[in-house]
Protein backbone atom coordinates (compact mmCIF):
# COMPACT_ATOMS: atom_id res chain seq x y z
CA UNK A 1 0.00 0.00 0.00
CA UNK A 2 1.74 3.31 -0.87
CA UNK A 3 1.67 6.38 1.65
CA UNK A 4 0.08 8.60 -0.65
CA UNK A 5 -2.43 8.36 -3.24
CA UNK A 6 -3.90 10.37 -5.52
CA UNK A 7 -6.34 9.62 -8.53
CA UNK A 8 -7.76 12.76 -10.41
CA UNK A 9 -7.71 15.12 -7.48
CA UNK A 10 -9.64 18.22 -8.43
CA UNK A 11 -10.01 21.27 -6.62
CA UNK A 12 -11.73 24.66 -7.20
CA UNK A 13 -12.77 27.70 -5.11
CA UNK A 14 -15.63 28.73 -6.93
CA UNK A 15 -15.21 29.51 -10.83
CA UNK A 16 -11.11 29.33 -9.85
CA UNK A 17 -9.57 26.36 -10.84
CA UNK A 18 -6.78 25.64 -7.77
CA UNK A 19 -5.65 21.59 -9.19
CA UNK A 20 -7.29 19.94 -12.24
CA UNK A 21 -6.84 16.09 -12.83
CA UNK A 22 -4.06 15.31 -10.73
CA UNK A 23 -3.16 12.02 -10.10
CA UNK A 24 0.21 10.41 -8.18
CA UNK A 25 1.81 8.15 -5.51
CA UNK A 26 4.02 8.18 -2.75
CA UNK A 27 5.09 4.73 -1.76
CA UNK A 28 6.63 4.10 2.13
CA UNK A 29 10.25 5.22 2.58
CA UNK A 30 10.12 7.39 -0.14
CA UNK A 31 11.28 11.20 -0.15
CA UNK A 32 8.84 12.56 -2.81
CA UNK A 33 8.89 16.05 -4.00
CA UNK A 34 6.16 18.67 -5.81
CA UNK A 35 7.78 21.35 -7.85
CA UNK A 36 6.39 24.26 -9.22
CA UNK A 37 6.09 27.55 -9.29
CA UNK A 38 4.26 30.04 -6.90
CA UNK A 39 0.14 29.45 -8.08
CA UNK A 40 0.34 26.29 -9.20
CA UNK A 41 -1.15 24.06 -6.51
CA UNK A 42 1.37 22.26 -4.63
CA UNK A 43 -0.07 23.53 -0.96
CA UNK A 44 -3.51 22.95 -2.10
CA UNK A 45 -2.35 19.48 -2.84
CA UNK A 46 -0.47 18.73 0.33
CA UNK A 47 -3.22 20.68 2.42
CA UNK A 48 -5.21 18.09 0.84
CA UNK A 49 -3.45 15.24 1.80
CA UNK A 50 -3.23 16.24 5.13
CA UNK A 51 -6.80 16.22 5.86
CA UNK A 52 -7.12 20.23 5.85
CA UNK A 53 -8.59 21.11 2.89
CA UNK A 54 -11.76 19.25 1.32
CA UNK A 55 -11.42 18.22 -2.22
CA UNK A 56 -13.79 18.91 -5.14
CA UNK A 57 -13.20 15.49 -6.70
CA UNK A 58 -10.98 12.91 -7.13
CA UNK A 59 -9.94 10.23 -4.72
CA UNK A 60 -7.28 10.53 -2.01
CA UNK A 61 -5.59 8.00 0.53
CA UNK A 62 -3.23 9.14 2.92
CA UNK A 63 -1.79 6.26 5.16
CA UNK A 64 -4.23 4.02 3.59
CA UNK A 65 -7.58 6.37 4.73
CA UNK A 66 -9.04 8.95 2.83
CA UNK A 67 -8.08 12.31 4.74
CA UNK A 68 -11.40 14.10 4.01
CA UNK A 69 -12.97 11.86 6.80
CA UNK A 70 -13.27 12.98 10.34
CA UNK A 71 -13.75 9.69 11.52
CA UNK A 72 -10.64 8.84 11.05
CA UNK A 73 -8.48 12.31 10.91
CA UNK A 74 -7.68 12.30 14.96
CA UNK A 75 -5.91 8.90 14.11
CA UNK A 76 -4.68 9.67 10.76
CA UNK A 77 -2.51 12.86 12.28
CA UNK A 78 -1.31 10.75 15.06
CA UNK A 79 0.95 9.44 12.14
CA UNK A 80 1.27 12.62 9.80
CA UNK A 81 4.01 15.59 10.94
CA UNK A 82 3.31 18.48 9.36
CA UNK A 83 6.51 21.37 8.48
CA UNK A 84 4.30 24.88 7.18
CA UNK A 85 5.13 27.30 4.66
CA UNK A 86 4.87 30.01 7.52
CA UNK A 87 6.32 30.05 10.92
CA UNK A 88 3.22 29.51 13.56
CA UNK A 89 4.51 29.34 16.97
CA UNK A 90 3.72 31.36 20.61
CA UNK A 91 6.01 33.82 20.93
CA UNK A 92 6.18 33.28 24.37
CA UNK A 93 6.74 29.84 24.98
CA UNK A 94 10.26 27.93 25.46
CA UNK A 95 11.80 25.93 22.92
CA UNK A 96 11.55 23.23 24.85
CA UNK A 97 7.91 24.08 26.35
CA UNK A 98 6.47 24.28 22.67
CA UNK A 99 7.95 20.85 22.01
CA UNK A 100 7.11 19.28 25.37
CA UNK A 101 2.57 20.74 24.47
CA UNK A 102 3.19 19.12 21.25
CA UNK A 103 4.69 15.75 22.13
CA UNK A 104 1.93 14.98 24.45
CA UNK A 105 -0.47 15.08 21.73
CA UNK A 106 1.12 12.05 19.81
CA UNK A 107 0.98 8.49 21.27
CA UNK A 108 4.75 8.00 20.75
CA UNK A 109 6.62 11.01 20.46
CA UNK A 110 9.94 11.43 20.27
CA UNK A 111 11.62 12.68 23.00
CA UNK A 112 11.98 16.08 23.18
CA UNK A 113 15.45 16.30 24.07
CA UNK A 114 16.60 14.51 20.93
CA UNK A 115 14.35 16.53 18.91
CA UNK A 116 16.07 19.79 20.64
CA UNK A 117 19.90 17.71 19.39
CA UNK A 118 18.18 17.35 16.09
CA UNK A 119 17.19 20.59 14.66
CA UNK A 120 20.74 22.02 16.61
CA UNK A 121 18.60 24.18 19.62
CA UNK A 122 20.32 22.76 22.35
CA UNK A 123 22.30 25.93 23.11
CA UNK A 124 18.62 27.74 23.02
CA UNK A 125 16.32 25.17 24.06
CA UNK A 126 15.40 27.09 27.58
CA UNK A 127 15.13 30.90 25.32
CA UNK A 128 11.96 32.29 24.37
CA UNK A 129 10.70 31.60 20.95
CA UNK A 130 10.19 35.26 19.90
CA UNK A 131 14.49 35.51 20.72
CA UNK A 132 15.12 33.24 18.41
CA UNK A 133 16.23 34.22 14.67
CA UNK A 134 14.38 33.75 12.03
CA UNK A 135 16.82 30.30 10.99
CA UNK A 136 16.27 28.89 14.79
CA UNK A 137 12.53 29.60 14.01
CA UNK A 138 12.40 27.70 11.12
CA UNK A 139 14.18 24.90 12.40
CA UNK A 140 11.77 24.62 15.30
CA UNK A 141 8.76 24.12 12.80
CA UNK A 142 10.94 21.88 11.50
CA UNK A 143 10.91 20.13 15.14
CA UNK A 144 7.72 20.91 15.63
CA UNK A 145 6.70 18.69 12.23
CA UNK A 146 8.67 15.11 13.58
CA UNK A 147 8.08 15.43 17.28
CA UNK A 148 5.32 12.60 16.89
CA UNK A 149 7.90 10.42 15.22
CA UNK A 150 5.56 10.70 11.83
CA UNK A 151 5.49 7.74 9.13
CA UNK A 152 4.51 10.87 6.92
CA UNK A 153 6.42 13.76 6.92
CA UNK A 154 4.76 16.55 4.87
CA UNK A 155 7.31 19.63 4.56
CA UNK A 156 5.96 22.48 2.78
CA UNK A 157 8.84 24.90 1.54
CA UNK A 158 10.89 23.56 4.27
CA UNK A 159 14.30 25.53 3.71
CA UNK A 160 12.11 28.72 2.67
CA UNK A 161 14.15 31.28 4.76
CA UNK A 162 17.06 29.40 5.97
CA UNK A 163 20.79 30.90 5.08
CA UNK A 164 22.81 28.36 3.33
CA UNK A 165 23.85 26.11 6.06
CA UNK A 166 20.45 25.88 7.85
CA UNK A 167 19.54 24.27 4.34
CA UNK A 168 22.09 21.79 4.47
CA UNK A 169 21.04 21.02 8.15
CA UNK A 170 17.89 20.71 7.46
CA UNK A 171 18.39 18.59 4.38
CA UNK A 172 21.18 16.34 6.00
CA UNK A 173 18.34 15.93 8.88
CA UNK A 174 15.05 15.13 6.29
CA UNK A 175 18.05 12.18 4.70
CA UNK A 176 18.30 10.86 8.07
CA UNK A 177 14.36 10.83 8.67
CA UNK A 178 14.05 8.81 5.44
CA UNK A 179 17.14 6.80 5.68
CA UNK A 180 14.88 5.82 9.20
CA UNK A 181 12.06 4.73 7.29
CA UNK A 182 10.22 8.16 7.20
CA UNK A 183 8.24 8.92 4.08
CA UNK A 184 8.47 12.39 2.88
CA UNK A 185 6.58 14.36 1.22
CA UNK A 186 7.90 18.04 0.41
CA UNK A 187 6.65 20.89 -1.59
CA UNK A 188 9.93 23.26 -3.40
CA UNK A 189 10.86 25.42 -5.71
CA UNK A 190 14.45 25.00 -5.18
CA UNK A 191 15.93 22.64 -7.84
CA UNK A 192 18.79 21.58 -5.85
CA UNK A 193 16.41 20.82 -3.22
CA UNK A 194 15.18 18.63 -4.96
CA UNK A 195 18.35 16.85 -6.66
CA UNK A 196 19.82 16.87 -2.80
CA UNK A 197 16.49 15.22 -1.66
CA UNK A 198 14.06 13.55 -3.77
CA UNK A 199 13.70 9.75 -5.15
CA UNK A 200 11.21 11.10 -7.77
CA UNK A 201 9.85 14.66 -7.93
CA UNK A 202 6.63 15.40 -10.54
CA UNK A 203 6.06 19.49 -11.60
CA UNK A 204 3.23 20.83 -11.36
CA UNK A 205 1.85 23.55 -14.12
CA UNK A 206 -0.87 25.21 -14.91
CA UNK A 207 -2.98 23.09 -11.87
CA UNK A 208 -1.84 19.57 -13.36
CA UNK A 209 1.52 17.13 -13.42
CA UNK A 210 3.57 17.41 -16.55
CA UNK A 211 6.36 15.64 -15.34
CA UNK A 212 7.37 12.99 -13.60
CA UNK A 213 9.78 10.73 -12.47
CA UNK A 214 13.65 10.83 -10.72
CA UNK A 215 15.61 14.09 -10.74
CA UNK A 216 17.88 12.49 -12.94
CA UNK A 217 15.89 11.77 -15.65
CA UNK A 218 12.98 14.23 -15.56
CA UNK A 219 11.76 15.57 -18.44
CA UNK A 220 14.00 13.16 -20.51
CA UNK A 221 17.01 14.35 -19.22
CA UNK A 222 19.33 11.55 -19.18
CA UNK A 223 18.45 10.37 -22.54
CA UNK A 224 19.22 14.52 -23.96
CA UNK A 225 21.77 15.94 -25.79
CA UNK A 226 24.77 17.20 -23.83
CA UNK A 227 27.12 20.13 -23.51
CA UNK A 228 30.77 19.90 -24.12
CA UNK A 229 32.35 22.77 -22.93
CA UNK A 230 36.76 23.82 -23.22
CA UNK A 231 38.64 26.93 -23.76
CA UNK A 232 39.90 27.48 -27.69
CA UNK A 233 43.72 26.82 -27.55
CA UNK A 234 45.94 29.88 -28.69
CA UNK A 235 45.69 30.10 -32.11
CA UNK A 236 42.97 27.83 -32.68
CA UNK A 237 39.77 28.82 -34.76
CA UNK A 238 36.54 27.72 -34.48
CA UNK A 239 36.48 26.20 -37.94
CA UNK A 240 39.32 24.56 -37.17
CA UNK A 241 38.05 21.59 -34.39
CA UNK A 242 37.44 18.39 -35.23
CA UNK A 243 33.94 18.40 -34.52
CA UNK A 244 30.76 21.67 -34.81
CA UNK A 245 31.45 23.89 -32.34
CA UNK A 246 30.23 27.40 -31.43
CA UNK A 247 31.37 30.73 -29.77
CA UNK A 248 30.46 30.74 -25.99
CA UNK A 249 31.55 33.26 -23.00
CA UNK A 250 34.97 33.48 -21.54
CA UNK A 251 36.38 32.19 -24.91
CA UNK A 252 34.98 28.88 -24.25
CA UNK A 253 33.26 26.90 -26.95
CA UNK A 254 30.54 24.70 -26.88
CA UNK A 255 29.75 21.56 -28.70
CA UNK A 256 26.30 20.04 -28.68
CA UNK A 257 25.92 16.39 -29.47
CA UNK A 258 23.77 13.68 -28.71
CA UNK A 259 26.85 11.40 -29.32
CA UNK A 260 29.13 12.25 -26.70
CA UNK A 261 31.56 9.52 -26.25
CA UNK A 262 32.34 9.54 -29.91
CA UNK A 263 32.68 13.57 -30.14
CA UNK A 264 34.94 13.14 -26.83
CA UNK A 265 36.59 10.90 -28.49
CA UNK A 266 37.73 12.46 -31.82
CA UNK A 267 38.58 16.19 -30.04
CA UNK A 268 40.46 14.80 -27.20
CA UNK A 269 42.69 12.46 -29.79
CA UNK A 270 42.77 15.84 -32.09
CA UNK A 271 44.03 17.74 -29.06
CA UNK A 272 46.66 15.39 -28.17
CA UNK A 273 47.92 15.00 -31.54
CA UNK A 274 48.61 18.26 -31.84
CA UNK A 275 49.47 18.96 -28.10
CA UNK A 276 46.79 21.31 -27.32
CA UNK A 277 45.23 21.58 -23.84
CA UNK A 278 41.38 21.77 -23.53
CA UNK A 279 41.14 23.92 -20.38
CA UNK A 280 38.23 23.82 -18.83
CA UNK A 281 36.73 20.58 -20.46
CA UNK A 282 33.66 19.83 -18.75
CA UNK A 283 31.09 17.36 -20.13
CA UNK A 284 26.87 19.56 -18.78
CA UNK A 285 23.85 17.59 -19.06
CA UNK A 286 20.73 19.37 -19.16
CA UNK A 287 19.87 20.83 -15.41
CA UNK A 288 16.64 20.01 -13.55
CA UNK A 289 16.39 23.87 -13.86
CA UNK A 290 16.42 23.38 -17.69
CA UNK A 291 13.67 21.14 -18.08
CA UNK A 292 12.06 22.81 -15.15
CA UNK A 293 11.81 26.44 -17.20
CA UNK A 294 11.07 24.46 -20.25
CA UNK A 295 8.02 23.23 -18.89
CA UNK A 296 6.64 25.47 -16.95
CA UNK A 297 7.50 28.79 -18.70
CA UNK A 298 5.23 31.56 -18.51
CA UNK A 299 3.22 30.56 -15.32
CA UNK A 300 2.95 32.58 -12.89
CA UNK A 301 -0.09 34.88 -13.43
CA UNK A 302 -2.63 32.12 -12.89
CA UNK A 303 -2.29 31.64 -8.85
CA UNK A 304 -5.43 30.51 -6.99
CA UNK A 305 -5.43 31.03 -3.42
CA UNK A 306 -7.47 28.97 -0.95
CA UNK A 307 -9.83 30.35 1.19
CA UNK A 308 -9.60 29.99 4.83
CA UNK A 309 -11.03 26.46 6.08
CA UNK A 310 -13.73 26.06 8.83
CA UNK A 311 -15.03 24.27 11.13
CA UNK B 1 -4.81 8.19 22.28
CA UNK B 2 -3.92 4.61 21.24
CA UNK B 3 -3.93 2.91 17.87
CA UNK B 4 -5.89 -0.44 17.34
CA UNK B 5 -4.36 -3.62 15.45
CA UNK B 6 -5.48 -6.56 13.71
CA UNK B 7 -4.26 -10.12 14.84
CA UNK B 8 -1.61 -9.66 12.49
CA UNK B 9 -0.33 -6.63 13.96
CA UNK B 10 -1.47 -4.15 11.39
CA UNK B 11 -2.49 -0.40 12.13
CA UNK B 12 -6.52 0.03 12.11
CA UNK B 13 -7.71 3.32 11.89
CA UNK B 14 -9.16 4.14 15.17
CA UNK B 15 -12.88 5.76 14.20
CA UNK B 16 -13.82 8.83 16.23
CA UNK B 17 -12.30 12.26 17.90
CA UNK B 18 -13.49 11.18 21.31
CA UNK B 19 -12.19 8.35 23.71
CA UNK B 20 -13.93 8.93 26.55
CA UNK B 21 -12.87 9.31 29.75
CA UNK B 22 -8.94 8.38 29.11
CA UNK B 23 -9.27 12.13 27.16
CA UNK B 24 -9.91 13.36 29.82
CA UNK B 25 -6.48 14.35 31.26
CA UNK B 26 -5.51 15.47 27.69
CA UNK B 27 -8.20 18.25 28.36
CA UNK B 28 -6.68 19.52 31.36
CA UNK B 29 -3.35 19.41 30.22
CA UNK B 30 -4.18 21.54 27.14
CA UNK B 31 -5.77 23.84 29.67
CA UNK B 32 -2.52 23.94 31.28
CA UNK B 33 -0.58 24.91 28.48
CA UNK B 34 -3.54 27.58 27.85
CA UNK B 35 -2.92 29.13 30.95
CA UNK B 36 0.73 29.19 30.67
CA UNK B 37 0.12 30.95 27.52
CA UNK B 38 -1.70 33.47 29.38
CA UNK B 39 0.66 33.95 32.09
CA UNK B 40 3.93 33.51 30.58
CA UNK B 41 2.52 37.31 29.24
CA UNK B 42 2.99 38.90 32.37
CA UNK B 43 2.51 42.74 31.55
CA UNK B 44 -0.79 41.57 29.27
CA UNK B 45 -1.92 38.68 32.27
CA UNK B 46 -1.65 41.88 34.77
CA UNK B 47 -3.53 44.47 32.52
CA UNK B 48 -5.92 41.66 32.37
CA UNK B 49 -6.22 40.85 35.81
CA UNK B 50 -5.75 44.26 37.08
CA UNK B 51 -8.04 46.37 34.98
CA UNK B 52 -10.82 45.24 36.85
CA UNK B 53 -9.64 45.35 40.23
CA UNK B 54 -8.33 48.68 39.22
CA UNK B 55 -11.43 49.65 38.42
CA UNK B 56 -12.97 48.77 41.51
CA UNK B 57 -10.86 50.64 43.64
CA UNK B 58 -11.90 53.79 41.78
CA UNK B 59 -15.34 53.41 41.61
CA UNK B 60 -15.38 51.97 45.48
CA UNK B 61 -13.59 54.53 46.54
CA UNK B 62 -15.41 57.20 44.87
CA UNK B 63 -19.02 56.23 45.43
CA UNK B 64 -19.15 55.86 49.08
CA UNK B 65 -22.76 57.17 50.84
CA UNK B 66 -24.33 57.28 47.93
CA UNK B 67 -27.34 55.23 47.22
CA UNK B 68 -29.07 53.88 43.86
CA UNK B 69 -32.84 54.97 44.80
CA UNK B 70 -34.62 53.24 42.29
CA UNK B 71 -32.79 50.14 43.37
CA UNK B 72 -34.30 50.19 47.09
CA UNK B 73 -31.32 52.35 47.94
CA UNK B 74 -28.79 49.94 47.97
CA UNK B 75 -25.60 51.93 48.25
CA UNK B 76 -23.57 52.55 45.29
CA UNK B 77 -20.77 50.62 46.24
CA UNK B 78 -23.04 47.46 46.52
CA UNK B 79 -23.78 48.50 42.58
CA UNK B 80 -20.13 48.38 41.57
CA UNK B 81 -18.82 45.22 42.75
CA UNK B 82 -21.45 42.72 41.01
CA UNK B 83 -21.38 44.79 37.81
CA UNK B 84 -17.67 44.80 38.19
CA UNK B 85 -17.55 41.02 38.11
CA UNK B 86 -19.72 40.71 35.63
CA UNK B 87 -17.29 42.93 33.87
CA UNK B 88 -14.63 40.65 34.71
CA UNK B 89 -16.57 38.00 32.57
CA UNK B 90 -17.60 39.97 29.48
CA UNK B 91 -13.76 41.35 29.73
CA UNK B 92 -12.01 37.58 29.58
CA UNK B 93 -15.15 36.09 27.44
CA UNK B 94 -15.54 38.57 25.24
CA UNK B 95 -12.62 41.51 24.60
CA UNK B 96 -9.88 38.64 25.42
CA UNK B 97 -11.43 36.21 23.32
CA UNK B 98 -12.22 37.30 20.64
CA UNK B 99 -8.84 39.24 20.10
CA UNK B 100 -6.77 36.18 20.87
CA UNK B 101 -8.51 34.23 18.65
CA UNK B 102 -8.02 36.47 16.01
CA UNK B 103 -4.54 36.81 16.63
CA UNK B 104 -3.97 32.78 17.04
CA UNK B 105 -5.77 32.77 13.42
CA UNK B 106 -3.32 35.04 11.82
CA UNK B 107 -0.39 34.05 13.18
CA UNK B 108 -0.81 30.53 11.96
CA UNK B 109 -1.69 29.00 15.31
CA UNK B 110 -4.94 27.42 14.35
CA UNK B 111 -3.90 25.86 11.70
CA UNK B 112 -0.75 24.30 12.97
CA UNK B 113 -3.48 23.08 16.37
CA UNK B 114 -5.88 21.94 13.57
CA UNK B 115 -3.21 19.71 11.82
CA UNK B 116 -2.27 18.43 15.41
CA UNK B 117 -4.00 15.16 16.89
CA UNK B 118 -5.70 17.46 18.89
CA UNK B 119 -8.97 17.09 18.23
CA UNK B 120 -11.19 20.60 17.61
CA UNK B 121 -13.38 19.99 20.71
CA UNK B 122 -10.28 19.30 22.79
CA UNK B 123 -8.94 22.92 21.80
CA UNK B 124 -12.05 24.85 22.03
CA UNK B 125 -13.05 23.05 25.07
CA UNK B 126 -9.58 24.05 26.56
CA UNK B 127 -9.39 27.52 25.52
CA UNK B 128 -13.21 28.08 26.77
CA UNK B 129 -12.39 26.66 30.53
CA UNK B 130 -9.04 28.63 30.38
CA UNK B 131 -10.87 31.60 29.78
CA UNK B 132 -13.67 31.04 32.48
CA UNK B 133 -10.32 30.78 35.08
CA UNK B 134 -9.45 34.28 33.51
CA UNK B 135 -12.94 34.99 34.43
CA UNK B 136 -12.89 33.69 37.92
CA UNK B 137 -10.18 34.90 39.03
CA UNK B 138 -11.43 38.53 37.56
CA UNK B 139 -14.54 38.17 39.85
CA UNK B 140 -13.20 35.93 43.06
CA UNK B 141 -10.63 39.36 43.41
CA UNK B 142 -13.33 41.77 42.79
CA UNK B 143 -15.81 40.41 45.53
CA UNK B 144 -12.20 40.23 47.75
CA UNK B 145 -11.36 43.82 47.12
CA UNK B 146 -15.17 44.88 47.66
CA UNK B 147 -15.83 43.09 50.54
CA UNK B 148 -12.81 43.42 52.34
CA UNK B 149 -11.82 46.79 51.53
CA UNK B 150 -15.00 48.65 51.02
CA UNK B 151 -17.11 46.79 53.26
CA UNK B 152 -19.74 45.35 50.46
CA UNK B 153 -21.82 42.72 51.29
CA UNK B 154 -23.06 39.61 49.54
CA UNK B 155 -23.57 38.02 47.68
CA UNK B 156 -27.14 37.47 48.90
CA UNK B 157 -28.66 35.34 46.45
CA UNK B 158 -25.55 33.53 45.63
CA UNK B 159 -27.08 30.26 43.54
CA UNK B 160 -28.94 32.75 41.45
CA UNK B 161 -25.72 35.18 40.93
CA UNK B 162 -23.60 32.19 39.97
CA UNK B 163 -25.82 31.00 37.42
CA UNK B 164 -25.95 34.59 35.93
CA UNK B 165 -22.57 34.67 35.69
CA UNK B 166 -22.17 30.87 34.42
CA UNK B 167 -24.80 31.78 31.75
CA UNK B 168 -22.88 35.13 31.01
CA UNK B 169 -19.63 33.25 30.54
CA UNK B 170 -21.34 30.66 28.34
CA UNK B 171 -22.76 33.93 26.29
CA UNK B 172 -20.12 36.05 25.77
CA UNK B 173 -17.83 33.39 25.32
CA UNK B 174 -19.91 31.87 22.34
CA UNK B 175 -20.27 36.18 20.92
CA UNK B 176 -16.56 36.42 21.38
CA UNK B 177 -15.69 33.52 19.21
CA UNK B 178 -18.55 34.93 16.41
CA UNK B 179 -17.01 38.22 16.79
CA UNK B 180 -13.36 36.79 16.48
CA UNK B 181 -14.71 35.30 12.88
CA UNK B 182 -15.39 39.22 11.58
CA UNK B 183 -12.42 40.64 12.29
CA UNK B 184 -10.27 40.45 9.34
CA UNK B 185 -6.74 40.95 10.51
CA UNK B 186 -4.75 41.17 13.90
CA UNK B 187 -4.06 44.74 13.63
CA UNK B 188 -7.47 45.71 13.99
CA UNK B 189 -8.55 43.21 16.72
CA UNK B 190 -8.01 45.37 19.42
CA UNK B 191 -9.62 48.37 18.15
CA UNK B 192 -13.07 47.02 16.37
CA UNK B 193 -13.19 44.64 19.25
CA UNK B 194 -12.25 47.25 22.36
CA UNK B 195 -14.25 49.87 20.65
CA UNK B 196 -17.30 48.14 20.19
CA UNK B 197 -17.10 46.77 24.15
CA UNK B 198 -16.40 49.93 25.74
CA UNK B 199 -18.65 51.83 24.34
CA UNK B 200 -21.25 49.19 25.20
CA UNK B 201 -20.23 48.56 28.87
CA UNK B 202 -20.68 52.15 29.37
CA UNK B 203 -23.90 53.01 27.97
CA UNK B 204 -25.32 49.53 29.20
CA UNK B 205 -24.52 50.92 32.86
CA UNK B 206 -21.32 49.97 34.16
CA UNK B 207 -19.75 53.09 35.44
CA UNK B 208 -23.44 54.35 36.46
CA UNK B 209 -26.61 52.80 37.28
CA UNK B 210 -29.29 53.58 34.21
CA UNK B 211 -32.57 53.40 35.55
CA UNK B 212 -35.22 51.15 34.06
CA UNK B 213 -37.31 52.39 31.11
CA UNK B 214 -34.93 55.00 30.02
CA UNK B 215 -34.08 55.67 26.83
CA UNK B 216 -30.81 54.36 27.38
CA UNK B 217 -31.95 51.31 28.80
CA UNK B 218 -34.31 50.76 25.94
CA UNK B 219 -31.67 51.05 24.07
CA UNK B 220 -29.42 48.85 25.41
CA UNK B 221 -31.66 45.93 26.82
CA UNK B 222 -31.22 44.88 23.32
CA UNK B 223 -27.61 43.76 23.75
CA UNK B 224 -26.95 41.14 26.49
CA UNK B 225 -24.39 43.02 28.40
CA UNK B 226 -26.91 45.28 30.15
CA UNK B 227 -28.78 42.19 31.02
CA UNK B 228 -25.58 40.89 32.87
CA UNK B 229 -24.75 43.55 34.94
CA UNK B 230 -28.55 44.19 35.73
CA UNK B 231 -28.65 40.35 36.78
CA UNK B 232 -25.81 40.24 38.29
CA UNK B 233 -26.73 43.62 40.68
CA UNK B 234 -29.88 42.09 41.14
CA UNK B 235 -28.78 38.93 42.70
CA UNK B 236 -25.79 39.82 44.81
CA UNK B 237 -27.81 41.96 46.29
CA UNK B 238 -31.23 40.35 46.73
CA UNK B 239 -33.06 43.39 45.26
CA UNK B 240 -36.78 42.22 46.02
CA UNK B 241 -39.40 41.59 43.04
CA UNK B 242 -36.90 41.08 40.79
CA UNK B 243 -36.29 37.98 38.60
CA UNK B 244 -33.05 36.95 36.36
CA UNK B 245 -34.92 34.78 33.53
CA UNK B 246 -35.78 37.47 31.36
CA UNK B 247 -32.09 38.40 31.49
CA UNK B 248 -31.05 34.99 31.03
CA UNK B 249 -33.25 34.58 28.10
CA UNK B 250 -31.62 37.41 26.07
CA UNK B 251 -28.15 36.67 27.28
CA UNK B 252 -29.02 32.45 25.71
CA UNK B 253 -30.62 34.05 22.42
CA UNK B 254 -27.47 36.21 22.14
CA UNK B 255 -25.52 33.16 23.09
CA UNK B 256 -27.22 30.87 20.41
CA UNK B 257 -26.82 33.60 17.52
CA UNK B 258 -23.25 33.27 18.80
CA UNK B 259 -22.61 30.42 18.48
CA UNK B 260 -24.41 30.18 14.68
CA UNK B 261 -22.40 32.60 13.17
CA UNK B 262 -19.36 31.15 14.83
CA UNK B 263 -20.05 27.80 12.85
CA UNK B 264 -20.62 29.54 10.03
CA UNK B 265 -17.60 31.69 9.43
CA UNK B 266 -15.18 30.01 11.84
CA UNK B 267 -12.02 29.54 9.95
CA UNK B 268 -8.61 27.89 11.12
CA UNK B 269 -6.28 29.33 8.25
CA UNK B 270 -5.51 33.26 8.22
CA UNK B 271 -7.31 35.69 6.35
CA UNK B 272 -4.64 37.42 5.53
CA UNK B 273 -3.86 36.90 1.21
Amino acid sequence: MPAVSVEHLRKAYGDNLAVRDVSFEVQKGEVFALLGPNGAGKTTCVEILEGFRDRSSGRVETLGVDPADHATQRWLRTRIGVVLQELAVEPYYTVRQVLTRNAGYYPNPRPVPEVIELIGLRERADDRIKRLSGGQQRRLDVGLGIIGNPELLFLDEPTTGLDPSGRRETWELIHRLAAAGTTVMLTTHYMDEVEALADRVAVLYGQEIVAEGTPSSLGGRDLGAVTIRFRLPDGVTVESLPVPAVPADDGHVAVHTDDEVRVLHELTGWALAHGLPLVGLSVLRTSLEDVYLGLTRGVGSDAVHGPAVGL
Amino acid sequence: MTAATTPSGADVPVRGSFRGVSDLPLVGRQVYFEQLTFWLNPIGAAITIGFSVVFIVIFESTSRHSTVGYLAHIDLGQYYLPAFAAYGVMAACFNILAIQLVNRREMGLLKRQRLSPLPTWMLLSAVFLSTAIIATIQIVLVILVGRLGYDVHGPQDIGTFVLVLVVGMLSFTALGVAVSTLVPNADSAGPIVSLVFFILIALSGLYFPVKAGSGLATFTDVFPIRHLIVASVDSFNGIPGTSPWNDLLVMAIWGVAGVFVALRRWEWSPKRG
